[in-house]
């Protein structure tokens, strides 16, 4: 196979209004083959939007250079971009313009035009299943619309690689799942490499080849999805949401002792989700097992005889979430 | 490639007119104002009979005059190669007594529309300005119609003289006069050169006293019309200045020929025939004073002398001299407004992430600001054709009939204001690039923008015009003004404008590149 994308010790340190600095990207190593779907996998801020920004030739890397196609970014600018569209985070499209017009401008910025140009513009129309809404203008499309939109204008060149930076971020499940059959549908029917961004496990679980996780700007694993799971052993994860309350270490030291083939237990304490708000999410404890059914009913009468409040319970098999805990100790939360 | 920057170009026009609101406050608003600039000046827009005119004006003269005896300043004796002293006096005729040029009288007539009487007090050969004729004047069409004039003072100013500065200060601040013009005892000495012979016996001009200085005593509550008669009289004033140069650059040349003559014994005092000779020099000042012959008839309908002043007085219907200035301001003014707020719309485009998306094409950066500028160019250069026009459109109601204010040279008038267009969105680049936040470009735009409007005279006070050069309103202003009056002598003007707006782009767009690390 051949490698499409290739990075070498990417670097992005930002310098902030106040003087301090803060390293976005670590150093990331990523090789990315022709014809996969690769996902990077991470909580928000954790460097993905930054790392693909360098690699698109939007920000200029601090140190390291990658290669598309075996052009490099830095260097060969021109050819590399050639090779790439670019489906952004945010709906970047001109709202006073219609979805035609829309697809015409950036397809100019590619070099095309006249005849070639309007039979693309249809075709993603198509694609996307907007041709009768074609003239409307952007601002009157409903969210899930302008993201199909917003990745119809990263296909007009109809590249080879294509980069989606969380397409599907605040849209309805009917929509995302169109978008997630769209991306499936590039690779198998258009052979095409997307390197997709999402802070979402079941995404990353349901599209990719492989996978980079990736937390403070650093790639903590990779590789196919078993081949993560694997890196977690055999363990299933049981998942215990808990109300606010507080729980004496030597419950959590009791289940591991007493219980056959518990090998680990994290805690997650409540969390504010909303800044401003008094939502929170659920305390969470997470108690890694072999055979985790099996364990299950003596956790729930230790947890019972503690007067631990159980909400709800969850045996998972091994996954990436369990990947990203395991290396992190943290939940890959919304 | 032009293809991609035409592609920008043309997405940004789109998008602008799209924005219903940009488009009202880019066009509507100027529309609005110079109509109300129109109203204002043009009463109710009457085309019978413009009361546009009768700005009340004081006027003193307080003009002592400047004796000719006292202006040649003849030493007593002259050099003598030989042995025989020579009076000064002898050698040049005895100027009858009480001879005297006053321009101040020449000037308050010219305010009071009065008829001119000449400079000379005294019949004095052929010194008697009145006679001059102004051979400027198209001599076929000076007995026609043509003679008469567009407009003459008249019709602008309602003057009044009055014999005492005080007084006539005291009637401006009674609100009686829009403004005092108080013409000081030594003008007609600050205007004529004096002169006086250096050690050689050569002749030299002086350097001009003080205390000769024209006031214009103006009427805060009414600054237009206190600006409007500051112009005329600065206008009048500088040509007195240039017939007095004029005037003693030739008197000091021909005197000093004559004494140079008479030293080096090349010219036989005997043989001399000094009335001739003095005869002579009368008629080299007669030349001399040609232009004052032009500025005091009325009507002379001058063309191609490089007298701008006096032909903004003599030309064109009043209205029209005061809307061409005026107005050209304001349209410059608000172009810099488009121009600075419309590049900042990159701003926009890089929180909305379109920026990116073009960035990520295969285009290089520099295309991207180029096709910005293009598009804002021509949104500049539709907004102030679409001002001129509708200033033309007022200043044709006022006037009751059709006036090209700008001039008939079209072709001109757009070239101007392309060039004018190009530096208001070169500006542009440059603020939106040397800005570091949009908030900024929001600060600085505005403020860069008023100073210069400040300095280019937009706000109704003149700023002395070195300080204006560094305003391209002054620039723009000028050449229309010029256009209005159909000289053509812009091309300084077409240079700096060009110059200085390739130049902001490129610097903008230096500054810039380091910015658009996002
Ligand atoms: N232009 C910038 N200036 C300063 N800090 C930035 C900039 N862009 C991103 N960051 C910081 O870099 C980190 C990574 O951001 P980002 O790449 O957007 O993460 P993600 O896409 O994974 O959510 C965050 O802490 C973010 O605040
Ligand atoms: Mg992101």
């Amino acid at each position: 196979m051949q490698t499409m994308v290739e990075t070498r010790n990417l670097r992005k340190t930002y310098s902030r209004p106040d003087g301090s600095t803060i390293e976005a990207v670590k150093g990331v190593n990523l090789e990315i083959q022709q014809g996969e779907i690769f996902s990077l996998l991470g909580p928000n801020g954790a460097g993905k939007t930054t790392t693909i920004s360098m690699i698109s030739g939007l920000v200029e890397p601090t140190e390291g250079d990658a290669t598309i196609g075996g052009f490099s970014i830095t260097k060969q600018s021109m050819e590399a971009k050639r090779l790439m569209g670019f489906v952004p985070q945010e709906i970047a499209l001109y709202p006073e313009l219609s979805a035609r017009q829309n697809l015409a401008f950036f397809g100019r910025m590619y070099g095309m035009g006249g005849k070639a140009l309007r039979r693309r513009v249809d075709e993603l129309l198509e694609f996307v299943d907007l041709a009768d809404r074609q003239n409307d203008r952007i601002d009157t499309f409903s969210g899930g619309m302008k993201r199909r939109v917003n990745i119809a204008a990263g296909l007009l060149n109809s590249p080879p690689l294509v980069y989606m930076d969380e397409p599907t971020v605040g849209i309805d499940p009917q929509n995302r799942r169109r978008v997630l059959d769209t991306v499936k549908l590039l690779r198998d029917e258009h052979n095409m490499t997307v390197l997709y961004t999402t802070h979402l496990m079941e995404e990353a679980q349901e599209l990719s080849d492989r996978v980079a996780i990736m937390d403070h700007g650093e790639i903590i694993a990779m590789g196919t999805q078993d081949e993560l799971t694997q890196q977690v052993g055999e363990e299933d994860r049981l998942e215990f949401t808990i109300g606010a309350q507080e729980i004496a270490e030597a419950v959590f030291e009791r289940i591991q002792g007493e219980t056959p083939g518990v090998t680990r237990i994290l805690f997650n304490p409540p969390e504010q989700l909303d800044e401003d708000s008094s939502v929170f999410a659920p305390a969470l404890l997470t108690v890694f097992a072999k055979r985790g059914r099996t364990a299950l009913p003596q956790i729930l009468q230790e947890l019972d005889s503690a007067g631990v409040e159980i909400q709800s319970v969850a045996v998972r098999e091994p996954d990436l979430e369990a990947v990203f805990l395991a290396l992190t100790g943290r939940a890959l939360r919304d | 490639m032009m293809r991609k920057i035409l592609a920008v170009a043309f997405k940004e026009l789109y998008v602008t007119f799209r924005d219903r609101n940009l488009v009202l406050l880019m066009f509507a608003t100027p529309l609005v104002l110079s109509t109300i600039i129109g109203m204002a000046f043009g009463g109710s827009g009457d085309s019978e009979v413009p009361d546009f005119a009768d700005i009340a004006v004081a006027v003193v003269n307080l003009d002592e005059g400047a004796d000719l005896q006292e202006m040649i300043n003849l030493p007593d004796q002259l050099p003598n190669p030989d042995t025989f002293p020579i009076d000064a006096a002898a050698l040049f005729p005895p100027l009858p007594d009480g001879v005297a040029l006053n321009f101040g009288d020449q000037l308050a007539a010219i305010l009071l529309s009065q008829p001119v009487e000449g400079a000379g007090t005294g019949a004095i050969g052929g010194f008697d300005p009145t006679e001059i004729g102004c051979s400027l004047l198209d001599e076929s069409e000076s007995g026609g119609a043509a003679a008469a004039p567009l407009g003459s003072l008249d019709d602008l100013l309602d003057a009044t003289a009055m014999d005492s500065a005080d007084q006539a200060r005291a009637a401006v601040d009674s609100g009686e006069f829009a403004a005092a013009v108080i013409i000081p005892p030594g003008f007609s000495s600050q205007v004529a050169p004096q002169f006086a012979f250096d050690d050689d016996f050569i002749i030299r001009a002086q350097a001009p006293g003080e205390g000769g200085i024209v006031e214009v005593y103006a009427s805060s509550g009414r600054p237009i019309s206190a600006r409007i008669v500051h112009s005329i009289v600065v206008g009048m004033v500088n040509q007195f200045v240039r017939v007095g140069v004029a005037f003693g650059a030739t008197l000091e040349t021909s005197a000093n020929a004559l004494a140079g003559g008479i030293a080096r014994g090349e010219i036989e005092l005997g043989a001399v025939d000094l009335s001739a000779l003095s005869a002579d020099l009368q008629e080299l000042d007669a030349t001399a004073l040609e232009p004052l012959g032009c500025l005091i008839t009325p009507g002379a309908n001058n063309i191609s002398a490089a007298q701008r002043p006096l032909e903004a007085i003599q030309e064109g219907h009043p209205f029209a001299r005061v809307i061409v200035p005026a107005g050209a301001a304001q349209a410059v003014f608000f172009a810099l407004f488009t121009g600075v707020f419309g590049i900042q719309s990159i701003y926009q485009e890089r929180r909305n992430w379109t920026l990116q998306r073009m960035i990520v094409s295969p285009t290089p950066r520099i295309f991207l600001l180029a096709g910005k500028l293009l598009g804002n160019l021509v949104i500049v250069f539709l907004q102030i054709l679409i001002l001129l026009a509708a200033l033309t459109l007022v200043a044709s109601l006022v006037i009751g009939q059709p006036t090209l204010v700008w001039g008939g040279n079209i072709a001109a008038v757009l070239v101007v204001t392309l060039a004018l267009s190009l530096c208001a969105t070169g500006l542009g680049v440059f603020l939106v690039g040397l800005a570091k936040t949009p908030e900024q470009v929001n600060l600085f735009g505005p403020m860069v923008n008023i100073s210069l409007a400040v300095l280019g005279g937009t706000f109704g006070f003149a700023l002395p015009e070195q300080a204006a050069r560094f305003s391209l309103i002054y620039w723009g202003v000028d050449a229309f003004t010029q256009l209005a009056n159909a000289q053509t002598d812009f091309t300084l003007n077409l240079i700096v404008l060009f110059g200085q707006g390739v130049l902001l782009f490129l610097v903008g767009a230096w500054l810039f590149k380091r910015r658009l690390d996002l």
